[in-house]
């Protein structure tokens, strides 16, 4: 959920709360009030009553015949009645007070009663003096309703208004994010200009992005400039080395033992030169400097592959099945870099292959990804090595001669360079599957 | 054929000029960036062999200069730096070629045989082996009338013996040529063996193909008159 949202939901739900307790508590209030204010003056009246009743008896007040008396004004808001009592009540004496409906003239009424027992000429009356509350009912309700419709409007406005101002207040922070965070392709491309904020965090924000970014920007250029000089230092001598031996190979006069000899340096020669080759490769790759604007055919790039290994693949008799459900154009990527990567997969699949045996290669989408599966009848890798054939210089096999252990690191660093998914299955003596998964889109 | 050979690291501009002196060209060569710039101007050369990274001057600036004085010479830019950016940079001010160092001798002289090629035009476009003829443009070997049909590294192995003929050409020679910047694990093996055969037997179908000598524990060496 969007910050900008969940503040705007926060005030919204905090709002609700204030004024909900609010719109609960005025009427209990309210209502206490306008009770203490009935009941002071059903005291009085029923003071006045009782005083009427010493003064003048009760037949100041006409009775009906069967000696009760009531009384209720025209919309029945008000009444007194006098009846006579049955037996002496407990409570005798005391006044009590209650809501209670009375069905008066076919109307149910909900009065305010209060009523007291007295005796007079011997006989036990009861009086009561009614109020009517229909009245504050109805402003209870009419309260409670209009509590509503504010805490609705209000929750609206809020929202909208908390919405509006949580974005504008974002602001700095998506422009952070975005060109800070989200647009850098490469600490070389990264801009250091602070994004106008009155946030003191987000302005520190900024400018612990700045000092990060910036450190990891300097840190990109001096392995940059260490690859190259180590390029430089390592290769030159190397080169020397070569050519001199090339030189003196064809020297005439050198004896042949001599001159296997020499086609031994060179080959060692060799060997160190594609160790610091590859070793120079993977720096740069990890150093982000190759571009990724080219975009390449899956199965048009394992054809290839194929064809480049024809001889090696017809020298073993190893049957090639390729399926592609799809075809599927990576991009963006680096066409040379996703080539090598496929192509020592491939080569590695035909090394350890047997004769007579079987590579496939199938392509086809699963889920967001292409998947591209090189699976081979070939030794396998005991499970407790899978984990470590990325690693550099990792050689599991003695009869891997000459094999230096670069090959599917190389493999490896490609494949996260382009945020390519890779997964090994394997079957010792059986055969190996090795998966690459080649996002569908990216961003 | 004159060569200027730029590169301050003497023992290699050395070797260089060894094997280049051997092969007939006439070589000079300069240490520095400013004796190289010297050079460049007063005489003329139809290669200059460019070490990028001299302590003293940019080769690129060099290369720069000299292109837009218009000299004739062809360049080929020598380079350690391994960076990717030397190469575009070298070949878009003008460079006639790029080699990544460490290189083969036998490279260098084969990509100064097709910089010449290319600038005097298709006149020396086939190459006679025996009874063979190949045509370099089309990248097609005949015999009379009939096209031997080779793969394309069976292809790059006859024309580079071809060019270095007469002379031993070791396995890792011609595994750099026809591998050239692949890097990877199965490289020490038997390919370049099996390539030999199979175009010793293609060769073979039409006529004789003892002329691909194989030097015991060394490598391979084609013999023309």
């Amino acid at each position: 959920m969007k910050l900008q949202v969940k503040l705007a939901l926060y005030n919204a739900i905090s709002k609700a709360l204030i004024i909900g307790a609010f719109g609960a508590i005025v009427p209990v209030i309210i209502q206490g009030i306008v009770y203490n204010h009935i009941d002071k003056r059903l005291s009085a009246r029923l003071e006045k009553m009782m005083r009427m009743v010493q003064l003048g008896g009760l037949n100041e007040i006409s009775l009906d015949q069967d000696c009760s008396f009531d009384s209720y004004n025209v919309f029945k808001e008000e009444y007194v009645s006098i009846s006579p009592l049955g037996g002496l009540p407990k409570d005798f004496g005391n006044r009590s007070i209650e809501n209670t409906e009375r069905l008066i003239e076919n109307e149910i009424v909900k009065h305010r009663v209060l009523s007291q027992a007295f005796l007079y000429d011997n006989q036990l009356y009861e009086i009561e003096i009614g109020e009517g509350l229909s009245t504050i009912d109805q402003l209870n309700v009419t309260i409670r309703q209009f509590t509503i419709r504010i805490l609705l409007a209000v929750i609206l406005i809020s929202i909208f208004l908390d919405l509006g101002f949580a974005r504008i207040l974002l602001l700095p922070f998506n422009r952070i994010v975005n060109k800070k965070l989200k647009d850098v392709q490469h600490p070389s491309t990264f801009d250091a200009t602070p994004v106008k904020t009155s946030t003191y965090e987000f302005a520190q924000l900024d400018r612990s992005i700045n000092e990060m970014m910036l450190k990891i920007k300097e840190t990109f250029q001096i392995e940059r400039e260490f690859i190259t000089n180590v390029s430089h230092e390592l290769l030159t001598p190397i080169s020397i080395l070569q050519n001199r031996i090339e030189n003196i190979i064809n020297e005439p006069g050198v004896s042949n033992e001599v001159l296997s000899r020499l086609v031994d340096s060179q080959k060692t020669l060799s060997r160190l030169t594609r160790i610091v080759k590859a070793l120079l490769y993977i720096s740069k790759i990890e150093n982000d400097q190759y571009n990724k604007s080219e975009e390449v055919s899956i199965r048009e790039l394992c054809e290839e592959v194929i064809e480049e290994l024809a001889e090696r693949i017809e020298e073993k008799s190893i049957k090639i099945n390729t399926s592609f459900e799809s075809d599927f154009v990576y991009k963006p990527c680096n066409r040379s870099l996703i080539h090598t990567m496929v192509f020592n997969v491939v080569s590695n699949a035909i090394k350890y292959t047997k004769s007579d045996g079987e590579i496939s290669l199938d392509g086809k989408m699963s889920g967001e990804a292409y998947q591209l599966t090189i699976s081979d009848t070939g030794v396998g890798i005991p499970s407790e090595h899978i984990p470590f054939i990325f690693d550099r210089f990792k050689r599991f096999r003695p009869e891997d001669g000459m094999s230096y252990g670069l090959g599917l690191p190389i493999v490896k660093s490609i494949a996260s360079f382009h945020k390519i998914g890779l997964h090994v299955e394997s079957q010792p003596e059986s055969g190996t599957d090795f998966q690459l998964l080649f996002p569908a889109s990216v961003s | 054929m004159n060569v200027l050979i730029v590169e301050d690291e003497r023992q290699l501009s050395h070797e260089i000029e060894i094997f280049l002196t051997k092969q007939g060209y006439h070589c000079d060569v300069a240490f520095t960036g400013k004796s190289a710039s010297e050079k460049v101007f007063v005489n003329s050369y139809d290669f200059v062999l460019m070490d990028i990274g001299l302590p003293d001057y940019n080769g690129f600036q060099l290369l720069k200069e000299a292109k837009e004085a218009g000299r004739e010479a062809a360049f080929i830019v020598l380079t350690a730096r391994g960076s990717i950016d030397d190469k575009i940079t070298g070949l878009d001010l003008g460079a006639d070629d790029y080699l990544a160092k460490p290189f083969s001798l036998l490279e260098l002289q084969a990509r100064m045989q097709a910089i010449l090629r290319r600038k005097h035009g298709l006149k020396n476009n086939t190459i006679q082996i025996h009874d063979f003829i190949m045509d370099i443009q089309n990248r097609s070997v005949f015999f009379e009338k009939n096209v031997i049909n080779l793969t394309k590294k069976e292809f790059d192995i006859l024309h580079y013996m071809a060019l270095h003929k007469n002379r031993v050409i070791t396995r890792v020679q011609l595994t750099e040529h026809i591998w050239g910047d692949v890097l990877e694990e199965d490289y020490e093996s038997n390919y370049i063996d099996v390539h030999i055969k199979n175009l010793r037997k293609k060769l073979a179908a039409f006529a004789n193909s003892d002329f691909i000598e194989t030097v015991r524990g060394i490598g391979y060496r084609l013999n023309m008159p």
